[in-house]
């Protein structure tokens, strides 16, 4: 009884969650005739590649990823290096006010980024940021350093204080204990951390939308939407973007989902 | 012997010194990027900012103004009902993918990742998709397809038309990226209960339901309460699902704070009032945020 409750419930599931992703994908092997006028509904036939070799001749796609790319590389390491090093102050160095900035670092990362673009946009003008990549360079690690910090917070923690005792004895500095013991035992959870900043950033829409207009700078996740309130209605192209977007991160995830389904859930469930 | 406490304080400064270099990067970010624009906002709302002409001091105008607008009203309204409906989807199917991935024993790892794919993919990808699901043609809509196949409908249906389909299309779209962050948060919860709790149930005759009301969910509590609110906080601010499949629409019916504060600032350039539409989110977002961080901060000791 169970047993077959389960085998439902799983099927149900995976129906759920398969068949909107595979809708998105078998449209972007199809042909315009075949989207407009419904032919071959459930699978491509005939199966075409030409939505992605017009996505990348015809459109301003590549650049747009080449926009993303460069975002996402430049604000991962931002945020690597300034939520490590805070990550490790906080666990590990004993300072007045430690537990304030921990409860800082935690409200920080609850703010919801759509409270503050209208400001933030003014300050990035002034700055002369906006309507360039510089913007989302400074903006996105507003909400990636506050969760990649709280993350390693936690993972400095959980590191054996003894191997950096050791290293102190024998007449290290803090910095150097940090840069030659700790850091390399944390790689894991830097790596982590910086896929997490990779993929927020990847995905990140309003941001971009609100600071930068020029159809050259733009990110991936703003040029999906041009191409759908442009006046090109090539619904393939539009498919085989999301499904060339899409797979980076599912990559990076593949890589460390194990990791991740365990630490994102840590902080909720303990206690 | 008497050198020795000097010298710990001397280290501890040292540690203080240390911290406050280490720390220095995460403080300028957090005061010239969160603090100083939120300042900013604050005193914006203050004006009457209009792109294009020197802001005047207004005093509490913008907030009257937007407290009677009945356009406003309704974004409270739309918002209140995209959020309480989506949540509550989430806990509930949470809670049923969890009972099942719980039920499952070779490959639960494999199962568990794949339902969270919608988790890390780009919300604007979730939107696009979710507009193409009901769209109104059935080559690209494909619930008009299914539904014309089975015979179920003889028309196609224009699905996000009209303001309670549209509503509801928003809505699906949001619960169906962020259920399987509850359903494996809540997995993550039930392996924590004690088995024994389950035995001794057992052997005192309990059945599968009864363990469920009286063992499961009580287990489950603290989870619950810790991603309901980080879930209610993330979707009463959702700006991308609501933009991208109906920017608002049709009319208003799907125009909620975020999507509104920015038609009003970058649509109508109304900065000042924008601003202040944002800012009445902001005593929900304490409470919540206050309840949330007595949570996890205690975890973290």
């Amino acid at each position: 009884m169970t047993r077959a409750l389960t085998w439902i419930g799983l099927a149900l599931f995976l129906l759920l969650i398969l068949v909107p992703f595979w809708w998105i994908a078998s449209m972007s092997f199809k042909t315009y005739e075949q989207i407009q006028f419904a032919t071959s509904i459930y699978v491509p036939r005939p199966f075409t590649w030409e939505n992605y070799t017009g996505l990348w001749t015809e459109t301003r796609f590549p650049l747009w990823l080449r926009n993303s790319v460069v975002t996402a590389l430049v604000v991962t390491l931002i945020t690597t290096v300034v939520a490590s090093l805070g990550g490790y102050a906080v666990a590990r160095l004993r300072f007045p006010g430690r537990e304030g900035v921990a409860s800082l670092i935690l409200i920080l990362y609850l703010i919801p980024p759509a409270l503050l673009f209208i400001p933030l946009y003014r300050v990035l003008a002034e700055l002369g940021a906006t309507n360039h990549l510089a913007a989302l360079f400074l903006s996105y690690p507003t909400f990636t350093v506050p969760f990649c910090t709280w993350l390693l917070i936690g993972f400095f923690k959980a590191l054996p204080e003894e191997l950096e005792e050791a290293a102190l004895i024998d007449g290290a500095g803090r910095v150097t204990a940090f840069a030659r013991v700790l850091l390399p035992l944390a790689a894991p959870g830097l790596v982590a951390s910086a896929i997490f900043a990779f993929t927020l950033s990847w995905n990140e829409f309003l941001y971009a939308l609100v600071f930068i207009q020029d159809e050259t700078r733009i990110t991936v996740p703003v040029g999906l939407n041009l191409l759908i309130y442009g006046d090109v209605f090539h619904w393939g192209q539009l498919m085989a973007a999301s499904v060339i977007t899409t797979i980076p991160v599912v990559a990076l995830y593949v890589f460390i989902h194990r990791w991740m389904t365990e630490g994102l859930v840590a902080g909720s469930v303990k206690g | 012997m008497s050198s020795r406490p000097r010298r710990r304080f001397g280290a501890r400064s040292r540690e203080t010194g240390t911290a406050l270099l280490f720390l220095l990067p995460l403080f300028v970010l957090v005061v010239g990027l969160i603090f100083y624009p939120f300042y900013r906002a604050v005193w914006l709302s203050l004006t009457d900012k209009l792109v294009g002409y020197p802001e005047r001091f207004v005093g509490l105008r913008n907030y009257i103004y937007v407290a009677n607008d009945d356009a406003f009203h309704q974004v409270v309204w739309n918002s209140l009902v995209f959020t309480v409906v989506s949540v509550a989807l989430k806990v509930v199917t949470g809670l049923a993918m969890a009972l099942v991935l719980s039920g499952v024993i070779r490959g639960r790892n494999f199962f568990r990742g794949l339902f969270l794919l919608p988790w890390i993919t780009s919300t604007v990808i979730i939107a696009l998709t979710w507009r193409w699901m009901f769209d109104a043609f059935p080559g690209r809509g494909f619930l008009n397809s299914f539904l014309l196949d089975l015979g179920l409908l003889s028309q196609p249906i224009a699905f996000m038309a009209t303001p309670a389909g549209a509503m509801a299309a928003v809505i699906i779209a949001n619960w169906w990226r962020a259920f399987p962050f509850f359903g494996v948060s809540f997995l993550a919860g039930m392996a924590s209960i004690p088995r024994e709790l389950y035995e001794a149930a057992s052997v005192d005759g309990a059945g599968a339901n009864r363990r469920f009301w009286h063992i499961t969910l009580p287990g489950l509590k603290h989870v619950m309460i810790v991603t309901t609110l980080l879930s209610f906080i993330l979707t009463i601010n959702d700006f991308n699902i609501i933009y991208v499949m109906t920017r608002g629409g049709p009319g208003s019916a799907t125009q909620v704070f975020s999507t509104y504060a920015y038609q009003v600032a970058f649509g109508q350039l109304r900065w000042g009032r924008g601003v202040t539409i944002s800012i009445f989110v902001v005593p929900l977002l304490v409470i919540g945020i206050i309840l949330i961080s007595r949570y996890l901060l205690r975890d973290r000791r």
